[in-house]
């Protein structure tokens, strides 16, 4: 594709988007360009309202902006249909939320398998790459758990194996340690750490200043625009 | 891994994970599947019960023989005004049965018969009975044997033996449980010895109890019981069961010859076809299928709006799942499969468990009631089949509805 190049993992373009609500229409998006680098780190900071989770979402393709053009790994997905964005989710992008969102009546390896029911091609080895995912976070121990029988924190965590279970290139988190404790908090942050060591692209949504300082890079986001753009 | 295999393996992961978050509502999923157990297992005891009952009609039909004319007088025209009507024109003679046997191609046997209704006495206890005067010949065409004793022979009807066969019944109406073979009874005013007692079988299709009766030989009956020349019945038999339409039309065409039946004339004779019998009690038994289709049809009916209404709560209940789902890469189309998998799997075990539960209970009814339980194989696979189609039909709604729903609306939901 012309003008694009790959070694951005993330490039968008006068993203807008408002929410109607009767005849009340509330822009929430108004002409975001970010453009995010492979193996980058960023952090998306701003107070509640913003429009920072609606931007994620789109940046995740769960959303759809009205206009603007949106690139994930140079292809472009602003026309892209139901079962491609399903597909790009499945395989190029790793989500963590803050209210974890595991299913409380499956194991931890089974949420962590969850991803590859809906993989084109599943791989034979899916145990073991569960296994592997757990391990990376600390919960070899704790596979055949149930989330009700695991802590927060331990929660987040399989959360985070989940995302990684297609390695994927992009790991969206929406305020993952909103709903944690500090210690907690803080281990889920190392973690974030290490994947971006490890060279993943890690896009991490929060309020919080400190957590967002540890990023390479703070976008700071005020009444739908990205307001300041700027190393940490 | 070949495709299919891949796909297969993705199914039965997605319906074991399926069953285990179906199972945090172990009573409500239970109680959705209730209405449809109940009325597959209400179907399975009506269809084994109605098999049962058409075989052992059958089976009585075939005791008398399936193979079987017999021919009687018609009644008689009444005539208004006139008393003391005679019932019946009677017009048959022993030589009628005799010329049948001899001369129609598709009779291999014909033997008259008389019946009465007459009082029979021992040792002070009286009973009124059907009493038949009939040939050895006719036992043999309407299956009687005896159980213990012996029946007539042919010396004892020629030379007018006061001879007789009991009916199970009367044998014991009569003589309790002492055995009566050898003893004496009373017909009329007739002596008569007791030489044996039939086996059981059973009432006719008519409703008579035919192990309520006396059988006496035919010369006896007519030389000095009755006193009367002329018989009441020929019972033919025919080469086989389909030919018995050839044959009743044979045997009426000859007994009009014989006896001079001119056109026009109303029919002297009336002519019972076991065939025809049978065919009759077997549409009885058809719309007694029909009703049970129905039933089957309102069973699946209610069955289908249970299984509907807990999968529409449950994709209600299930939107933060349905969005996560989305969210890992499900596409509508997967949402839709699960759905739809749910359904089929709560209605093909619904179906199952009903099956079963009815199977129990028939089987504990025939053993109750004491009749033999025909195992309904068919309607037990038809039962699961209807359950299973059951469940992708009315799980399609709620299936599209799970589908419907937005990634992020439905992971924003509480």
């Amino acid at each position: 594709m012309p003008g694009t190049t790959s070694a951005n993992v993330i490039q968008a373009s006068g993203l807008t988007k408002s929410y109607r609500k009767g005849a009340l229409e509330t822009p929430v998006l108004q002409g975001v360009s970010l453009t995010i680098a492979r193996a980058e780190f960023v952090a998306i900071r701003g107070t509640s309202g913003c429009g920072k989770s609606t931007l994620l979402n789109i940046l995740g393709l769960l959303d759809q902006p009205d206009s603007g053009g949106y690139l994930l790994n140079g292809v472009d997905f602003s026309q892209a249909d139901d079962d491609a964005r399903s597909s790009a989710r499945n395989q190029r992008i790793g989500f963590v939320f803050q209210q974890f969102h595991l299913l409380d009546r499956a194991s931890a390896v089974q949420n962590v398998m969850l991803p590859l029911l809906y993989a084109e091609d599943e791989p034979a080895d899916g145990a073991a790459r569960a296994a592997r995912a757990l391990l990376a976070v600390g919960l070899s121990h704790r596979m055949h758990h149930l989330p009700g029988e695991l802590s927060g924190g331990e929660q987040q965590r399989v959360a985070i194996a989940r995302a990684l279970i297609n390695d994927p290139a992009l790991i969206l988190a929406d305020e993952p340690t909103g709903n944690l404790d500090e210690r907690n908090g803080a281990e889920v942050m190392e973690i974030f750490k290490r994947l971006h060591l490890a060279g993943r692209t890690i896009v991490l949504v929060t309020h919080d200043r400190a957590l967002a300082g540890q990023a390479d890079r703070v976008l700071l986001m005020q009444d739908g625009r990205v307001a300041v753009a700027g190393a940490a | 891994m070949t495709p299919f295999a891949a796909r297969s393996r993705k199914l039965w992961r997605s319906a074991r994970l399926s069953l285990q978050l179906l199972a945090a509502h172990r009573l409500r999923t239970a109680l959705s599947v209730t209405g449809l157990l109940v009325g597959v297992a209400a179907v399975m005891v009506m269809v084994a019960i109605g098999r049962g009952a058409e075989q052992r009609v059958v089976e009585r039909v075939r005791a008398m023989g399936t193979d079987l004319l017999i021919v009687t007088a018609a009644p008689a025209p009444r005539i208004a005004g006139r008393q003391r009507q005679v019932a019946t024109t009677t017009l048959m003679r022993p030589a009628d049965a005799r010329a049948i046997a001899d001369e129609s191609a598709f009779a291999i046997a014909a033997a008259p018969a008389v019946h009465r209704s007459l009082v029979a006495r021992s040792d002070g206890r009286n009973t009124t009975v059907a009493v038949t005067g009939t040939t050895p010949e006719g036992l043999r065409i309407r299956n009687v044997h005896a159980a213990t004793g012996r029946l007539y022979d042919e010396g004892e009807d020629r030379e007018r033996r006061r001879v007789a066969v009991l009916g199970p019944v009367l044998a014991r109406t009569l003589f309790g449980a002492t055995d009566p073979v050898g003893r004496e009874i009373r017909i009329g005013t007739t002596p008569f010895e007791v030489i044996g007692v039939a086996r059981v079988r059973g009432v006719d299709a008519g409703g008579a109890d035919l192990d309520n009766a006396i059988a006496i030989p035919l010369e006896t009956a007519l030389r000095r019981v009755l006193n009367v020349p002329y018989i009441d019945a020929i019972y033919v038999q025919a080469r086989s069961s389909a030919h018995l339409e050839a044959l009743e039309r044979d045997v009426r065409a000859r007994l009009h010859e014989r006896h001079r039946v001119r056109p026009g004339t109303p029919e002297p004779l009336v002519v019972q076809n076991q065939a025809v019998i049978l065919r009759t009690e077997r549409s009885a038994t058809r719309a007694f299928n029909q009703l049970i289709v129905g039933v089957a049809a309102l069973a699946l009916v209610v069955g289908g709006i249970g299984i509907l209404a807990v999968m529409l709560m449950s994709v209600r209940e299930r939107t933060r799942e349905i969005g996560l789902r989305r969210a890992l890469g499900a596409t509508r189309g997967d949402i839709r499969r699960q759905f739809l998998l749910e359904s089929t799997m709560l209605a093909a075990a619904g179906g199952a468990a009903g099956v079963a539960v009815g199977l129990a209970a028939s089987l504990a009814a025939s053993l109750a009631g004491r009749w033999e339980l025909v195992f309904p194989w068919r309607a037990a696979a038809a039962g699961v089949a209807c359950s299973t189609v059951l469940g992708i039909g009315v799980g399609a709604i709620p299936a599209a509805r799970a589908a419907r729903q937005e990634p992020i609306a439905a992971l924003r939901a509480e």
